[in-house]
């Protein structure tokens, strides 16, 4: 395969640079290890300052780069290697096998109907559940299932009601090579692992959660149709946060901000507040970094809203026999001995860490920084990597917002452009 | 007495956000009356007052306009609704129609609960309607 | 013109998907008596090669020329049959989608009956609707490949070398007779360290080096007019005026530091109290000896109505300055770095160093010995005497007093007056007074006057990392914009019906959108016509709704083909089993 453009991840920095680049007519393919595309924010409730639904942001992008005739999408896919050749660039890229014929699926789920097997469902962090055979969430795109073949027990019940018999139990993985003129990589974050930090639990706690599994119980389409806390499906009356649970702590190999931990923190704070007004919600911190356009208010909002904001260092957490968490903190105002708290349901606000660390299994020979985030050597040209005709965008650079990641996406496509305008000449 | 299911709806939507919205629900094979229809516009500002008037003159029982409101692209646009909804409501007074047969919400493009709500509460409203009206 | 409608109606099973539920069979029977219907199939997949072909073989042969498909919803194949028909020679407007699958026959399973009937209606309505439609063009305005760009401190020289790299002419206007903006005040910049005057060289040698790029420096904008593809910008340099022609405009017109009044904590009463930007001043020629230097952060941001003076225009900064954090403890690295044995205390509400190895600094700072008091939100320190008063709430809300020789007021920025763009254009600030980008993460170097783009801190704070990447994405937004010399414009915007317009102008007062419509003389003479400029309208639909006669209505969606969708939505019968 042959393009101007190869855009690594789809998520929203992939997405929109993938149209900024299509837009002016080059041609694109886009790639994802994940089976739909629209990365972390798909999976998002409301988005910080605005609460604007994150699905509503993100499934126009997602279709107008299904829609868009320059772009081409390949999805389940792993890139396995990005060799610069002359000023181009070879990729080396499989496709995942999905089980399903692509060229004959219609996307009518009724394999997904008739499978009779559940598995833990990934998109839901592990709150909810899926059939072995299903499309990844409703809104995905391209809405093609994927079939876990770890777990599926070949009992062929989908392949008897699939009405154009597309199931394909001895699919293979498919190898491609993509002549690309320039690559830009979009490849994300993931948080900083639950089981990162011992003190807090160690990812053993039922009702300590990840923000993602919070995103999700907020989620208009979430897994419970609610805020219920997993242990024992109560909704929750006193829920804390914990900042910094992933970040500033060298102790964890993370010693940097994460940037939107405290913006998102305050956001589920306030939807929380908003869907069960009666709880008690706290949020121990060391610095509130609500530093964009917007922030400020949006945290004195939630102020004025009643959400409780104690500076203090979370040095442990525990629980009780009903799996209470029970945080022990050391107030920073006020007086300084350490207290115990006792809530029904505690976030820890974790931070971010690059998805993808190319040069760590030698995938593409680019550098990256002592946080293992690619490194972006000008200051004024801050896409570009060590490698020439490679640009980076949105977190694969450092932990970013939403909108700095859409300006850097942009931004990218701006340079990527002008690098096909300079190898042309 | 009427089944509720049977009451004709129309319901407005918008291109950005509530026709996306309905189709939601339609992925998540949520159920709801055949009785209804949905038209899809770019803004529901475009109807004039007797738009409504005339749709239910024709036969049809409730209106849902479901607008983008705050995602709305429009500057203006759902002020002038608002205001525009305002005087329909006098003019279905003077017409002896309840202005409950005519709803203005805001339907998002995931707001799948909100939206069957919607139609729900006025199929309830309409069958208290013809209840009033047969006692 | 009378050609005969003919119409192609299309029913999809869908694979089952619709089939199941919905008889398509006898929608595509009872579709077939139907006025204006010529053609009516049903077929397994209309969206698959085959189902296209058939549309394309019966508009080549069977002379349709509307055609219907009722299948799954238009957010998946409208594109895909309006390209089909544009194979087939038909304008792809003359295509309607049906949504008889998300919207029936996923949503009333148990129904099928009455699913039926509601196919059937939806694709009666859908009939009507193609019926009253016209064939329509995308509106193509001529664009200018050549772009404005209002200011040449960082933000400014990034964009026009980027875009002028694109291949696209540049007029780079500064005020100044000098590039670099701001960051001429400043001796190093965090996070590299590196010097801000081989930042600026480093740009302005890449300006030099791009041919496209026309620098006029001591330059005013004085006067801006036009749209899109089509702006005509009034320059000042010195006593000349001249005009250049851009299809965009690029904003890049930075900021102001935060002036603090006189008396706000000490400033102009006291020669000990500076602001930030003094210090870095100060510190540049090495004049700093004090050996207890305080630092005060927020000074002009996150304020408080009530609580702070406002600004002369009434408001308060009740943002965050983003920025100062970091330059405030970057600043202090680099008095460290000269004068060890400072001794330096920063008082502050958050520290709030975010940014990619921004941390470090703080961190750094805290082990050489730094002192930070934190006071709280709606409680401000004085300064009084010389000393430095906090109630410092990381001691048990001791009431401290710390002896200064130097008092650095961290200060925060403020966007610059350019209330003359502004109101050529009227540009949309928020209530921070920066301008206010569309939406924040659909759009967030666009402003809502199309062509107008931004970047960097006119629109907020921001740093140069930041204001860079700002910059390039305003670049290439243009360069979507003007690539191709033509602006192609969605067709679904409003027309006017010359012989049933009487002039009444109530669309005119309805209109939101400066230039959108106007009142023109007809040549033959009698009332004024109403003329919609194609490139400023939005399609929104305000000013159809109060045309008394309907002249004006949106292309593709009027309100006559509304009021015949109703009437056949309405006149089926709606059975019930």
């Amino acid at each position: 395969m042959k393009c101007d453009a190869l855009v690594i991840g789809a998520g929203i920095a992939g997405l929109q640079a993938a149209l900024d680049l299509a837009d002016q007519g080059k041609q694109v393919i886009l790639v994802d290890r994940d089976p739909s595309i629209g990365g972390r924010m798909i999976n998002l409730s409301k988005v910080f300052p605005t609460l604007d639904c994150a699905s509503c942001i993100t499934t126009p992008r997602m279709a107008s780069v299904a829609h868009h005739p320059n772009i081409k999408t390949l999805t389940y896919t792993e890139v396995d290697s990005v060799t610069p050749v002359g000023p181009r660039f070879l990729a080396k890229v499989t496709k995942k096998p999905r089980y399903i014929r692509e060229d004959l699926c219609i996307g009518c789920k009724r394999c997904e109907e008739e499978c009779i097997l559940y598995l833990s469902d990934e998109y839901d962090h592990g709150l909810g559940a899926k059939k072995v055979v299903s499309i990844p969430f409703t809104n995905a795109i391209p809405q093609l299932p994927v079939l876990d073949m770890d777990e599926c027990m070949l009992c062929g019940a989908c392949a008897k009601a699939c009405p154009t018999d597309a199931i394909d139990f001895m699919q293979e993985p498919v190898h491609e090579e993509i002549d690309a003129g320039t690559v830009i990589l979009a490849t994300g974050y993931n948080i900083t692992p639950m089981d990162a930090k011992r003190q807090y639990g160690g990812g053993k706690l039922p009702n300590v959660i990840s923000p993602f599994m919070a995103e999700r119980l907020l989620a208009p389409h979430g897994p419970y149709g609610g805020v219920m806390r997993p242990s024992d499906g109560k909704i929750p009356s006193s829920i804390a946060y914990v900042q910094c649970a992933g970040s500033r702590d060298a102790s964890i190999g993370v010693p940097y901000c994460s940037r939107v931990c405290c913006m998102y923190a305050i956001k589920q704070a306030m939807l929380l507040s908003g869907s069960l007004p009666i709880a008690d919600i706290t949020i121990y911190y060391m610095d509130i970094r609500a530093f964009g356009k917007g922030y400020e208010q949006f945290y004195q909002n939630a102020k004025a809203m009643g959400i409780e904001f104690v500076k203090a260092k979370v040095a442990k957490i525990t629980e009780d026999e009903e799996h209470n968490p029970i945080v022990r903190i050391e107030r920073q105002e006020g007086t300084s001995a350490p207290e115990e708290v006792k809530h029904d349901l505690v976030v820890l606000s974790l931070g971010m860490v690059p998805a993808w660390v190319p040069d760590r299994d030698g995938i593409i020979p680019l550098e990256v920084g002592a946080d293992s985030f690619v490194r972006t050597p000008r200051l004024t040209a801050p896409n570009l990597t060590s490698l020439p005709g490679v640009f980076a965008a949105g977190a694969a650079t450092g932990p970013k917002d939403i909108v700095d990641t859409i300006v850097e996406a942009s931004a990218a496509a701006m340079e990527a452009s002008n690098y096909l305008e300079a190898c042309a000449k | 007495m009427k089944d509720p299911n049977d009451y004709k709806i129309l319901i407005l939507t918008t291109n950005i956000s509530s026709y996306p919205g309905a189709n939601t629900v339609g992925q998540a094979r949520l159920q709801y009356s055949p009785a209804t229809s949905i038209i899809r516009v770019p803004d529901p500002v475009v109807f004039p007052d007797d738009f409504y008037l005339r749709a239910f003159e024709k036969g049809v029982d409730g209106i849902i306009i479901m607008s983008s409101g705050s995602d709305c692209p429009y500057e203006g646009a759902y002020r002038r609704l608002s205001e525009r909804v305002a005087r329909v409501y006098k003019e279905m007074e003077v017409r002896g129609l309840d202005r409950s047969k005519l709803k203005l919400t805001t339907i998002c493009t995931v707001c799948k609960a909100a939206f069957l709500k919607e139609i729900k509460d006025m199929q309830d409203n309409l069958a208290k309607l013809e209840q009033k009206v047969a006692s | 013109m009378s050609e005969e409608i003919r119409v192609g109606v299309y029913i999809c099973h869908c694979g089952g998907n619709i089939s199941d539920v919905v008889d398509v069979k006898k929608v595509a029977e009872e579709l077939s008596h139907y006025p204006n219907v010529k053609v009516s199939k049903n077929y397994m997949f209309m969206c698959s090669d085959p189902g296209q072909q058939m549309i394309i073989d019966d508009i080549k042969q069977n002379n349709i020329n509307r055609v219907v498909v009722s299948a799954c919803s238009p957010a998946l194949h409208e594109l895909t049959f309006r390209k089909a028909l544009q194979r087939a020679g038909l304008n792809p407007h003359m295509y309607e989608n049906v949504n008889i699958r998300e919207q029936v026959s996923w949503v009333h399973k148990g129904r099928k009956e009455d699913a039926t009937r509601k196919a059937i209606r939806l694709t009666k309505a859908g009939v009507e609707k193609i019926v009253r439609q016209d064939p329509l063009e995308a509106i193509r305005v001529n664009a200018e490949r050549h772009v404005a760009v209002i200011g040449a401190g960082v933000a400014g020289m990034r964009a026009a070398v980027s875009l002028a790299r694109r291949g696209l002419g540049v007029t780079l206007i500064e005020q100044a007779d000098r590039v670099g903006g701001r960051l001429l005040e400043m001796d190093r910049i965090y996070p590299t360290g590196e010097k801000a005057i081989d930042v600026v060289n480093g740009l302005a040698k890449e300006v030099e080096g791009e041919k496209a790029i026309s620098l006029l420096l001591n330059t005013q904008v004085v006067g801006i007019d036009g749209y899109v593809g089509n702006f005509t910008l009034t320059l000042q340099t010195g006593d000349e005026k001249a005009e250049v022609r851009a299809g965009a405009i690029v904003l890049a017109t930075g900021y102001n530091h935060y002036q603090p009044q006189e008396g706000e904590f000490g400033y102009k009463e006291s020669p000990k109290v500076v602001t930030l930007p003094e210090f870095w001043a100060l510190l540049k020629e090495d004049k700093v000896s004090a050996k207890h230097v305080a630092f005060l952060h927020c000074v002009g941001s996150r304020q408080f109505e009530g609580l702070d003076q406002p600004q002369p225009d009434g408001k308060v900064n009740d943002y965050c300055s983003r920025l100062c954090c970091t330059a405030g403890l970057h600043a202090v690295e680099q008095l460290l770095e000269r004068r060890p044995d400072t001794r330096v205390y920063h008082v502050y509400k958050d520290i709030r160093t975010y940014g990619r190895g921004h941390e470090d600094y703080y961190e750094r700072m805290s082990r050489k010995g730094v002192r930070f008091f934190r006071y709280a939100d709606g409680e401000k320190p004085e300064f009084v005497g010389h000393k430095l008063k906090v109630r410092d709430v990381l001691t048990w809300g001791e009431e401290l007093e710390i002896p200064v020789e130097l008092l650095v007021l961290v200060t925060g920025i403020m966007p610059r007056d350019i209330s003359g763009i502004i109101d050529a254009l009227k540009l949309p600030t928020g209530v921070d007074r920066f301008l206010q980008e569309v939406h924040p993460k659909l759009r967030p170097v666009e402003l809502a006057n199309n062509g107008v783009l931004v970047a960097g801190c006119c629109q907020g704070p921001m740093d140069v990392i930041e204001s860079c990447a700002s910059a390039e994405a305003a670049a290439v937004k243009a360069s979507i914009l003007l690539a191709k010399g033509e602006i192609e414009l969605d067709p679904y915007v409003a027309r006017v019906v010359p012989e049933k317009c009487d002039g009444c102008q109530k669309c005119l007062a309805e209109c939101e959108y400066k230039g959108a419509l106007t009142m023109t003389n007809r040549p033959e003479g009698g009332p004024l016509l109403a003329t919609v400029n194609k490139a400023l309208c939005v399609g929104c639909g305000a000013c159809v709704a109060v045309c008394p006669t309907r002249a004006i209505q949106i292309a593709g969606w009027s309100l006559d083909q509304f009021d015949a969708m109703v009437d056949a939505l309405v006149s089926e019968e709606y059975t019930h089993a």
